[in-house]
């Protein structure tokens, strides 16, 4: 019995050790799972919007990216169930940009514990032509990671085969040559033009003055318009209108003069009969005395005209709003320096 | 990055482009020149109208060629008949033949007597009256075409004879104030 004592206790440790083995080899397998998950690989791809297509078709090919981007097993697509419970806890309207900003969509990944959102739209733009858009959203950064455009030309199939490629896009993949085959450049250009549009939208906003002054240098009388002091904007859209009509008329007589003078002087110079000559001579001094006087008269129709033109530069930025435009937010500004005794341009960027 | 400029006086670019935008209005439109120099210009022939005159007034021909000479009144007063004198180097150039030209013409053509003798060509021109003149209206016209022939080289001259007179339906003489010369130049 003494011998069968350190037996039993060696058969107990064994055990024991077994047993310890098995179950923190259970623990271990429950333990990775949620290591697996923190990594950032949860991605949420919501149901696309539909412009001008069936409902079914657009959740037919939101399901073909979901299955596509699942397949290349570089994010963890949430099961289209889960996602659209979503629509369960905080129902969408049906408005095409329903769930389009960032803020709707960061607020969607948190509600849906995911890392990653997808929201997209299909748009027919024609008979046979479709355009795809979709968004790459972190949740953890709460930004806009990508954007996605392709254009598809034909129905479903076409339609399916954009599907893929953007999930590579999505995915960070190359597009496979059989999907590429038909592969349509449209995509690079469009998103190009999303990028190079955003790029012009911060301009400095210009003083009201300004902004009347150069409406007015553009088309006189329109500064006062926008300023609300119709009738002189009118006035001097009118006068200017009719100076302008008058030198066109002159303009129209001078050009029918120069074109008579250079007639009759050509055939005059080549001419060689003493009757033609003497003829064409008074014809000749007669157009070349017109074509002086409506010279003259346009001179004098432009310097009114100018004139009138300056003063209603002068009285457009006289009678526009004052703002506290230089305060650094706006572009440029003409003003009067005391210190100096000098009228200076200032400007920021 | 914001960089911010305050009060930096109007700079010398900013003038030049306020200069160029004025300028588009500174342009006018080509004012008319001229030279009124035609050669065969009455008006530049120093003639004191009315005249005759012979076109063109210089010539320049080769031994045994043809040329003409169109007789030309300037400005001249309604006539109805012409005496035309004219004096012709006879060793140099001979007469083919004279024809009446514009200024008698009427819906009739005019008559015409043509003498020619040694050197002197008296050319004899009548308008013939139709229904609604006895006479042109004057002016500026060829009265007729002498068509000549150079028979030797060297230079000539044309002339109008003392005999040389216009006379209107009156059969009253019609003034002449000046008349034009002629070269002929035969290489």
């Amino acid at each position: 019995m003494a011998e069968n004592k350190p037996l039993l206790s060696k058969m107990s440790i064994i055990r024991i050790i077994i047993v310890i083995q098995f179950v923190s080899l259970c623990f271990a397998e429950e333990t990775i799972k949620p290591v697996s998950l923190k990594t950032g690989k949860q991605l949420a791809i919501l149901e696309f919007e539909g412009w001008a297509i069936s409902e079914p078709l657009t959740t037919f090919l939101t399901e073909e990216l979901r299955k596509t981007v699942r397949d290349l097993k570089i994010f963890q697509v949430q099961d289209r169930g889960i996602t659209n419970q979503i629509q369960i806890f905080k129902p969408r309207n049906k408005d095409y940009w329903s769930c389009w900003s960032t803020e709707c969509v960061i607020d969607l990944g948190r509600r849906l514990n995911v890392n990653y959102v997808i929201a997209g739209n299909i748009q027919k733009k024609g008979d046979d032509e479709f355009l795809i858009k979709g968004r790459l959203f972190s949740v953890d950064m709460e930004t806009l990671l990508n954007e996605f455009s392709l254009n598809s030309s034909g129905i479903s199939d076409s339609l399916l085969l954009e599907m893929r490629k953007m999930a590579y896009n999505v995915s960070g993949l190359p597009i496979p040559e059989n999907l590429s085959i038909e592969s349509d450049t449209t995509q690079v250009a469009t998103v190009e033009k999303i990028k190079r549009k955003r790029k012009w939208i911060h301009l400095p906003p210009i003083p009201s003055k300004i902004k009347a002054l150069l409406l007015s240098t553009a088309l006189p009388g329109s500064g006062q318009v926008w300023s609300n002091k119709k009738i002189p904007g009118y006035g001097f859209m009118g006068t200017e209108a009719s100076l302008g009509t008058a030198a066109l008329i002159a303009y129209y007589q001078y050009n029918k003069a120069w074109g008579g003078f250079q007639e009759t002087y050509q055939s005059y110079q080549n001419g060689s009969d003493p009757h033609d000559l003497l003829e064409l001579r008074p014809q000749i001094i007669q157009y070349a005395s017109d074509t002086r006087k409506y010279n003259a008269f346009m001179k004098n129709i432009r310097s009114v005209g100018l004139s009138i033109w300056f003063v209603n530069m002068i009285h457009a930025y006289l009678v526009a709003p004052s703002d506290d435009f230089f305060d650094g937010d706006y572009f440029f500004d003409l003003e009067y320096n005391p210190d100096a005794n000098k009228v200076q341009f200032n400007f920021n960027f | 990055m914001q960089i911010k400029f305050n009060s930096i006086l109007i700079s010398k670019k900013f003038l030049n482009g306020l200069l160029f935008c004025s300028s588009v209005f500174i342009f006018s439109c080509d004012e008319a020149s001229y030279d009124l120099n035609n050669p065969f210009d009455p008006e530049n022939m120093d003639l004191d109208p009315p005249a005759l005159f012979f076109h063109p007034s210089e010539i320049d021909t080769k031994k045994d060629s043809s040329f003409s000479v169109q007789l030309y009144g300037l400005k001249l007063n309604p006539a109805a008949a012409a005496q035309l004198d004219v004096r012709y180097d006879w060793g140099s150039v001979k007469i083919d033949s004279v024809k009446a030209d514009t200024f008698f013409q009427s819906q009739n053509d005019p008559i015409q007597i043509v003498m020619d003798e040694d050197g002197t060509l008296d050319i004899f021109i009548y308008l013939l009256p139709d229904s609604d003149v006895n006479q042109n209206e004057g002016g500026t016209w060829p009265l007729a075409t002498v068509y000549f022939t150079a028979i030797s080289t060297g230079d000539s001259e044309l002339l109008f004879g003392n005999n040389t007179r216009l006379r209107d339906a009156n059969n009253d003489s019609v003034r002449v104030k000046s008349f034009g010369s002629g070269f002929i130049y035969v290489e």
